[in-house]
C-alpha cells in the first residue's frame, strides 16, 4: 500500500519536473527568437555568444554594436514581454474566477486604465521619481479603478447571475473610458510633456523603452505574483460555485479575495507602469488554456502563464517586423489576435447557457 | 449540543429578516425546517453555516463559538448545500465533487488515494457513479442537485445543512436522498416544502415571518391549526394501511 503511494508520488513528482523543464525550454526558445528576429536579424549563434560573454564571461570576439543591441535592447525587451504576458494572463484567470465572469480581464475591467492614470499622475506630480514610485502610483490607480467599477456595478443592481455578468463589463467599459480620458487629459495639460511618455504608450502599450532596470522589476513581480496565485489554486477552484459555496467548503473568502485580487492588480499595475496597457492577453490566453487543460487552477494557472509569456514575446516580434521600418504598438497586435478570440468566447459562452 | 443558535437576528439595509431565533440541534438527529416562501429558512441555514454573519446573537459548533473558529475548521465540521448554485465553468462531475475535499487539503497534506476513495464513495451514495466524466453543463437539474449533495458528503462533515435538497429530484431520488441523509450517522438540518416528507424527520422546526414558531416532534408540531395558521391552507390527516398518517391539503375558500 505505502509502496504504491510512494511510487505514485514519485511518478507525480517526475511528471511535474518534466513539465517545468519543458516550460522553461519553451520560454527560452521564445525569448531567443524574440532576441534574434527584428529589423536587423541577429543569427542565433551570435545571440548565444553574446549571452555566453555576458553571463559566463566567455570571450568571443563580437561587434560591440551587435552585442549591445542584443544585450541591452532585444533581450530586455523579450524578457519583459514574457513577464508581462504571464502576469496579464494570470491576472485574467484570477479575475474570472473571483468575479465568476468569463469576460473579466484587467484591461476590460479598467484596471489597466486606472494603472496608467496612476502612473501618469505620479510622473506629472513628480512624487518620488524613479521606477518604484511609478509602480506604486500605478498600483494605487489600479485599485481605485477596480473598486470604482465594482461599486458602479453594485449600484446598478449587480449581485450575481447573468445580468450582473453584463453589468460589471459595462461598468468596466465606463471605468476604462474615464481613466483613459483622465490619462490623456493629464498628459496633454502638463507643461513638461516630454517627461511623460506619449498618450499612445499608455493606451496601447510599447516595449521600446525597456532596459535592464525594468527587467529587474518585472521578473520578480511576475514570478512572485504567479506563485501567489498558484499557491491559492484550491481556493480559486472552490469559487467555482460562488463565494458562498467557497465559504462553506472552508475557504476564508474575504482574505483570499483580497490577496488574489490584490496580486492581480499589483502584477497588472507594475507591467502597465513599464510597458503601458496591453489588452486582450488576460482574456484570450486563459480561455485558450482552459480549452487545452480544463478549468482546474492547478493546471490552468501555470499553463496560462506560459502561454501568455510566449504569446506576448511573439506579439512583440510581430510589432517590430509586420510593418517595415515601423514599430507598431504591441496593443495593436494583441488586439488583432485578441478581438476575434474574444468574439469566439462570446459565441461559445452563449452555447453554454 | 452539536449545533446551537442563540437569539439569532439578521438585518439587511435596516430591514429585519430574521428575529430572535434560538435552536438546539442534537447530535445525530435529522431536523426538518418548514415554512412558507420567504419565511427565512434559507437565511437561517446560511447563518448556521456561517455564510451570513448574524446582526445579533451567535452560533456555536460543538460548544465553540463559530465566530472564533477558522473557516477551515468550520468547513471540516459542517457542509452546506445551497438552494441553487451553478457555474459557467466546464468542469466534470468528478471535479465538482473533488471540491468537497478543499478544507482537508493543504501544502502539507496534498491529494491522496484516500481522497480518491472518499470522492468515489460520495458519488456512489448519490447514485452518480457512472457519470464521473460528464461535463457539468450537460447534467439535468436533478443530477446537478445530486452532485452538490455528493460534494457535501465528500466534505465528511459532522453536520449537514441542506436547503431544499429534494427539489428537482424525481420521486425515487427524493426518497433515496432523504433516506441516505437519515441513515448517515451525522446531524442534519434540512429545509423542506413537502410536509409529508417533513413528517419523517426526527424533529421539525416551523419558520414564519422570520421567526422560529415552534420546534418539536412531527406529531407535536404538525397540527391542523398550525398548518392553517402558518401555511394558510386547511389540512386533513388520512390514515394509511400501515398505520402512518398522510396529510391532504385544500385551499381555504
Ligand atoms: N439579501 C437580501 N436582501 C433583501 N432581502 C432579502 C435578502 N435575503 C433574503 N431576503 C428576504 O428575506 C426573506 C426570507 O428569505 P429566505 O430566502 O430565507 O426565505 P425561504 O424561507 O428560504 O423561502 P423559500 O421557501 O422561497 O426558499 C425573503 O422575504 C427575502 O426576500
Ligand atoms: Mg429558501
Amino acid at each position: 500500500m505505502t509502496d504504491i503511494t510512494v511510487e505514485r508520488d514519485r511518478r507525480i513528482a517526475t511528471r511535474r519536473i518534466s513539465y517545468l523543464l519543458g516550460s522553461v525550454f519553451l520560454l527560452l526558445i521564445a525569448v531567443a527568437l524574440g532576441v534574434s528576429v527584428g529589423e536587423t536579424s541577429m543569427p542565433i549563434h551570435l545571440v548565444g555568444q553574446t549571452l555566453a560573454n555576458k553571463i559566463f564571461g566567455a570571450s568571443y570576439v563580437l561587434d560591440p554594436i551587435d552585442a549591445g543591441i542584443i544585450w541591452n535592447y532585444r533581450l530586455t525587451r523579450a524578457i519583459v514581454a514574457a513577464c508581462c504576458g504571464a502576469s496579464l494572463a494570470v491576472s485574467g484567470v484570477v479575475l474570472q474566477a473571483m468575479l465568476r465572469n468569463a469576460l473579466a480581464d484587467p484591461y476590460i475591467l479598467g484596471i489597466s486604465a486606472g494603472a496608467s492614470t496612476g502612473a501618469v499622475t505620479v510622473l506629472i506630480l513628480g512624487i518620488g521619481g524613479g521606477l518604484l514610485s511609478l509602480s506604486i502610483g500605478a498600483f494605487a490607480g489600479s485599485l481605485v479603478a477596480f473598486l470604482l467599477v465594482i461599486m458602479l456595478a453594485r449600484a446598478a443592481g449587480g449581485g450575481v447571475g447573468i445580468q450582473a455578468t453584463g453589468l460589471i463589463i459595462l461598468a468596466g467599459i465606463a471605468g476604462s473610458q474615464l481613466f483613459n480620458a483622465l490619462t490623456s487629459f493629464i498628459i496633454t495639460r502638463s507643461a513638461n510633456a516630454e517627461q511623460v511618455r506619449g498618450v499612445m504608450f499608455w493606451l496601447m502599450g510599447n516595449l521600446s523603452g525597456v532596459r535592464w532596470n525594468d527587467v529587474l522589476l518585472a521578473v520578480p513581480i511576475a514570478i512572485v505574483g504567479v506563485c501567489i496565485c498558484i499557491w491559492h489554486r484550491r481556493a480559486l477552484d472552490a469559487f467555482t460555485f460562488g463565494a458562498d459555496s467557497a465559504a462553506s467548503l472552508g475557504v476564508p473568502v474575504r482574505r483570499v479575495q483580497a490577496i488574489v485580487i490584490g496580486t492581480a492588480a499589483m502584477m497588472t499595475a507594475v507591467m502597465v507602469s513599464i510597458v503601458g496597457s496591453i489588452g486582450f492577453v488576460g482574456i484570450v490566453i486563459p480561455h485558450a488554456a482552459r480549452f487545452l487543460v480544463g478549468p482546474r487552477h492547478a493546471r490552468l494557472l501555470p499553463v496560462s502563464a506560459l502561454m501568455g509569456a510566449v504569446f506576448l514575446v511573439f506579439a512583440d516580434i510581430g510589432s517590430r517586423v509586420l510593418v517595415p521600418n515601423q514599430v507598431l504598438p504591441i496593443g495593436v497586435i494583441t488586439a488583432l489576435v485578441g478581438a476575434p478570440g474574444f468574439a469566439l468566447i462570446l459565441i461559445r459562452g452563449r452555447r453554454i447557457r | 449540543m452539536i449545533l446551537t443558535a442563540e437569539k439569532l437576528g439578521w438585518k439587511v439595509r435596516g430591514i429585519s429578516i430574521l428575529q430572535n431565533v434560538s435552536l438546539d440541534v442534537e447530535e445525530g438527529e435529522t431536523l426538518g425546517l418548514i415554512g412558507p416562501n420567504g419565511s427565512g429558512k434559507s437565511t437561517l441555514l446560511k447563518l448556521l453555516a456561517g455564510i451570513l454573519t448574524p446582526s445579533s446573537g451567535h452560533v456555536s459548533l460543538q460548544g465553540q463559538a463559530m465566530a472564533r473558529m477558522s473557516r477551515r475548521q468550520v468547513g471540516q465540521t459542517l457542509a452546506f448545500v445551497e438552494q441553487q448554485s451553478d457555474t459557467f465553468e466546464r468542469l466534470t462531475v468528478r471535479d465538482a465533487v473533488e471540491l468537497g475535499r478543499t478544507a482537508w487539503l493543504s501544502a502539507l497534506r496534498p491529494w491522496s488515494a484516500e481522497d480518491d476513495r472518499i470522492v468515489r464513495e460520495a458519488l456512489r451514495q448519490v447514485d452518480m457513479s457512472g457519470m464521473e466524466k460528464r461535463s457539468w453543463h450537460t447534467l439535468s437539474g436533478g443530477e446537478k442537485q445530486r452532485v452538490h449533495i455528493a460534494r457535501a458528503l465528500a466534505q465528511q462533515p459532522k453536520i449537514l445543512l441542506l436547503d431544499e435538497p429534494t427539489n428537482h429530484l424525481d420521486i425515487q431520488h427524493q426518497l433515496s436522498i432523504l433516506g441516505l441523509v437519515k441513515a448517515l450517522p451525522i446531524t442534519s438540518v434540512i429545509a423542506l416544502h413537502d410536509l409529508n416528507q417533513a413528517m419523517t424527520c426526527d424533529r421539525i422546526g416551523v419558520m414564519s415571518k422570520g421567526t422560529l414558531l415552534a420546534v418539536g416532534t412531527p406529531t407535536e408540531i404538525l397540527t391542523l391549526d398550525l398548518i392553517r395558521d402558518v401555511f394558510g391552507v386547511t389540512a386533513r390527516f388520512i390514515r394509511d394501511t400501515d398505520g402512518s398518517h398522510l396529510i391532504r391539503f385544500q385551499s381555504i375558500q
